[in-house]
């Protein structure tokens, strides 16, 4: 177990020009934390809470995990589980976007996947075996009732489609009680930044799928703010030759049509931002007209 | 008396008629879920006022048992 | 299923946002404050009649999946006053306490007040409620109360279940009560004449052939149904129709019906008889309405019993918010009730005996109207603390017709004023 968690753990920080860039892998995507502070020390201090914060939620909210509450929530067959303020603060948000999305945001809708292979085959599921599925998805099927949820049986949740932009957000929460330098947080494409850098330069990123966003090639200039990103272009089904994408409607099982491909949006936090391009492609073909109502500057891949 | 009746019946009416259009989805539901939406929402004051009322008046109940268990009346 | 007309969700999904990231959520341990404390005093007080004080303490305890546990303790402490149905006369009346130790005398003009009313009573109660799987939910309870004179055990348990969504609730609900009466001094026997000491040496013998038993009991069988509707995102209805049954010594030992001669002066009190049983049945509607962020409630009740009484009461509350934290809720209610068939507020003398006789106001034709405001605010940690003021004003009603003599002259049907006060403290 510790062999592990110094392999898997590894963090590197190297000197940039004017600023310090830390490094770590967590959430199994790289993760990049940009310092524009003088000391090393403080810098080696700042990765050191940021990638500690970021492995704890990943610990936390895996569903990979079998020793997490998660787990615990998911198997705990239809009995009450009682959760700590953090996870109660999660299910609230999750039961409030479910709400503000007349019930497309669902955290229960992970057991879909069940049924549905996006590997970029053929292959589409029985219908009955998705209405089976489909008999465990649903937010208002628990009782949320803090501090106690309660799963029925056979259902599960999920905060996959929160955790990463959460740690990004907390992350750097984190940072600003320990510095007033401008600090930038990526954790595999969701970033957030904060404070004034020196001579007001952007921060410079480099950006794995660049063909989502209107900028150079490969290179994000960000100077404030959060941005977080949601689609994956690669995960379909081709039947056919109608394109199913990997979308779910929770209300219906099947992918929802006419969905954007990927969808970028800024924010003030990357939660927020994370949460309205996930309500996008949920929106199907509605999804571009959803965005430009919310006021928020946003990229769409259609 | 007969409008008396007609204002009594109307109620019953819409909810029996009206059912199928009638009611929210489960995700509508964040305003009904608020306390003071609910039907009795400060239940302590409903109490104490039953019992006020049960001993100064004729009537009892209605909202939930008549109750009592006051020597009271 | 697009989202209507893309509405702008932002503002409310910044809000949720602000919150989660608002609070400093490391690995903290959920408090351990399963136990929600709700508590409230009542002041009571009636001009020149009762007072009394009613703290209460009410716990719940929730055991997650809907399951929860409810105690609740009440303390009702009553001093004062309390009209003992005489009429009042153009001279002094004395009579005889419950207890037949001593008297009490009325100045002349005055309505009769037996001052002996003093009673502490302890309620407890409690309460548990649990899903039976998705549609259905049960609910049982015992209640205990206890005073000087008087004991009551009743338990009750409910069904209901959810149809449409569970837009619409069907419940019903049985309610089993025995009650115990064991006055001081023993129970009056009906229609029997008020022994009056005025000196004879045989007050005490005469005292004693006025009494029967000891105690005396009566039962309650309580049924609702009730029905549930949510109407649309903000407005939710109840409709409950109940019925009670109940059998036993139903009679107020306390209260008396004066006899009149042709002038109206009372020539004897007799002890009042009411029927050994009664059954009440009653119709509730209540709807609430959430505007902006407002909210209104509105109930009616109509109700009827085979005493021949039958009352309509309308209560009106509008919460009005007045920022994030408070609100101030004016209430309104009004009450009307026809008497009772054997309600008679005196009996003229050589009139043959009715079957029944009660000159109890509270069987009378009268109604009653409550105004109030109550002002709540919300504090941290999810406290609130709210206060509540409420008049309270209860006329009768003259239904008999032409009076004898100096009844006339004297107030028969004097109103009732109560004040209500309550603070609140939820923790």
């Amino acid at each position: 177990m510790i062999e592990g968690r110094e392999i898997d753990h590894l963090v590197n920080l190297k000197a940039e020009e004017g600023y310090w860039l830390g490094s770590f892998e967590a959430m199994a995507s790289p993760c990049e934390i940009f310092m524009e502070v003088e000391d090393q020390n403080l810098a080696a201090r700042l990765l050191d809470i940021a990638s500690v914060e970021a492995w704890r939620i990943e610990s936390k909210f895996s569903r990979y995990r079998s020793d997490n509450i998660v787990h615990q929530i998911n198997n705990s067959k239809g009995r009450p589980v009682k959760v700590d303020d953090e996870v109660a603060h999660l299910l609230d948000f999750a039961q409030q976007c479910w709400m503000l999305s007349e019930g497309m945001f669902d955290i229960t809708s992970g057991v879909l996947r069940r049924v549905w292979h996006f590997d970029g085959g053929s292959r589409l599921p029985e219908k009955q075996d998705v209405d089976q599925v489909l008999s465990h998805v649903g937010w208002h099927k628990l009782t949320w009732s803090r501090p106690y949820l309660t799963l029925p049986d056979g259902m599960e949740i999920d905060f996959g489609g929160l955790g990463k932009e959460y740690a990004v957000d907390r992350s750097l929460l984190l940072l600003q009680k320990e510095t007033h330098g401008a600090v930038l947080i990526n954790y595999g494409g969701d970033i957030n930044a904060k404070g004034q850098r020196k001579g007001g330069k952007p921060w410079s990123i480099g950006i794995e799928n660049p063909g989502q966003l209107n900028t150079p090639m490969g290179v994000l200039k960000v100077n404030q703010g959060a941005l977080a990103t949601s689609g994956d272009a690669r995960r379909f089904i081709l039947n056919n030759g109608r394109r199913y994408g990997h979308i779910l409607n929770p209300k219906t099982g099947w992918p929802v049509e006419g969905a954007l491909r990927s969808v970028t949006v800024a924010g003030s936090t990357c939660t927020e931002a994370g949460l309205l391009a996930t309500l996008a492609l949920l929106q199907g073909e509605e999804g571009e007209a959803f965005l430009k109502n919310q006021d928020v500057t946003f990229w769409v891949t259609p | 008396m007969e409008l008396k009746l007609t204002v009594c019946f109307l109620p019953v009416v819409l909810l029996l008629s009206g059912c199928s259009s009638l009611g929210v989805e489960p995700w509508e539901r964040s305003t009904l879920a608020k306390p003071e939406m609910q039907l009795i929402s400060d239940p302590v004051s409903s109490g104490l006022d039953d019992h006020i009322y049960f001993s100064k008046e004729g009537s009892s109940g209605g909202r939930g048992f008549a109750g009592g268990g006051c020597g009271c009346n | 299923m697009q989202l209507k007309k893309h509405k702008k969700i932002k503002h409310a999904l910044t809000a949720a946002t602000c919150t989660l990231l608002g609070v400093d959520a490391t690995d903290s341990i959920a408090e351990e404050g399963d136990w929600a404390f709700d508590s409230a005093v009542l002041y009571y007080s009636e001009v020149d009649r009762v007072d009394a004080v009613e703290p209460v303490i009410s716990a719940t305890r929730d055991f997650g999946d809907e399951k929860l546990l409810n105690i609740k303790l009440v303390f009702d402490v009553l001093t004062g006053a309390s009209a003992n149905g005489a009429t009042p006369s153009d001279q002094p009346q004395t009579f005889t306490r419950p207890s037949g130790k001593g008297a009490y005398t009325s100045s002349a003009e005055e309505t009769p007040l037996d001052d002996t009313f003093k009673d502490t009573r302890i309620a407890l109660s409690s309460q548990w409620e649990q899903p039976i799987n998705r549609d259905y939910k049960t609910g049982f309870g015992v209640n205990f109360s206890t005073e000087y004179d008087y004991t009551s055990f009743s338990a009750n348990g409910n069904l209901s279940r959810d149809f449409n969504k569970s837009n619409t609730t069907l419940s019903a609900g049985l309610s089993l009560a025995y009650d115990t009466i064991s006055p001081e001094g023993d129970i009056p026997i009906a229609f029997s004449s008020m022994a009056i000491d005025s000196g004879q040496d045989d007050f005490r013998t005469e005292f004693n052939a006025t009494r029967g038993d000891g105690e005396d009991t009566k039962d309650t069988v309580d049924l609702v149904f009730g029905l549930t509707q949510v109407v649309d995102k903000n407005t939710v209805m109840q409709l409950s129709y109940s019925f009670s049954d109940v059998n036993g010594y139903l009679t107020d030992p306390f209260k008396i019906v004066s006899v009149v001669d042709n002038n109206g002066r009372p020539v004897d009190y007799l002890y009042e008889k009411r029927p050994d049983s009664r059954n009440k049945q009653s119709l509730f509607w209540q709807a609430k309405h959430h505007f902006k962020s407002d909210v209104v409630d509105f109930s009616y009740r109509y109700f009827w019993d085979d005493w021949g009484i039958t009352s309509h009461t309308v209560d009106l509350r509008y919460r009005w918010k007045l920022g994030r934290k408070s609100y101030l809720e004016p209430h309104i209610r009004y009450y009307d009730q026809s008497e009772a068939d054997f309600y008679h507020r005196f009996l003229n003398e050589g009139d043959s005996l009715p079957d029944h006789a009660s000159a109890d106001y509270r069987l009378g034709d009268l109604n009653g109207i409550t105004v109030g405001v109550k002002y709540g605010v919300a504090l941290a940690n999810e406290q609130e603390l709210s206060l509540r003021l409420e008049y309270y004003l209860q006329s009768n009603d003259n239904t008999e017709g032409a009076l004898p003599g100096i009844l006339n002259d004297v107030d028969l049907y004097p109103d009732v004023e109560a004040i209500i006060f309550q603070l609140s403290y939820n923790f």
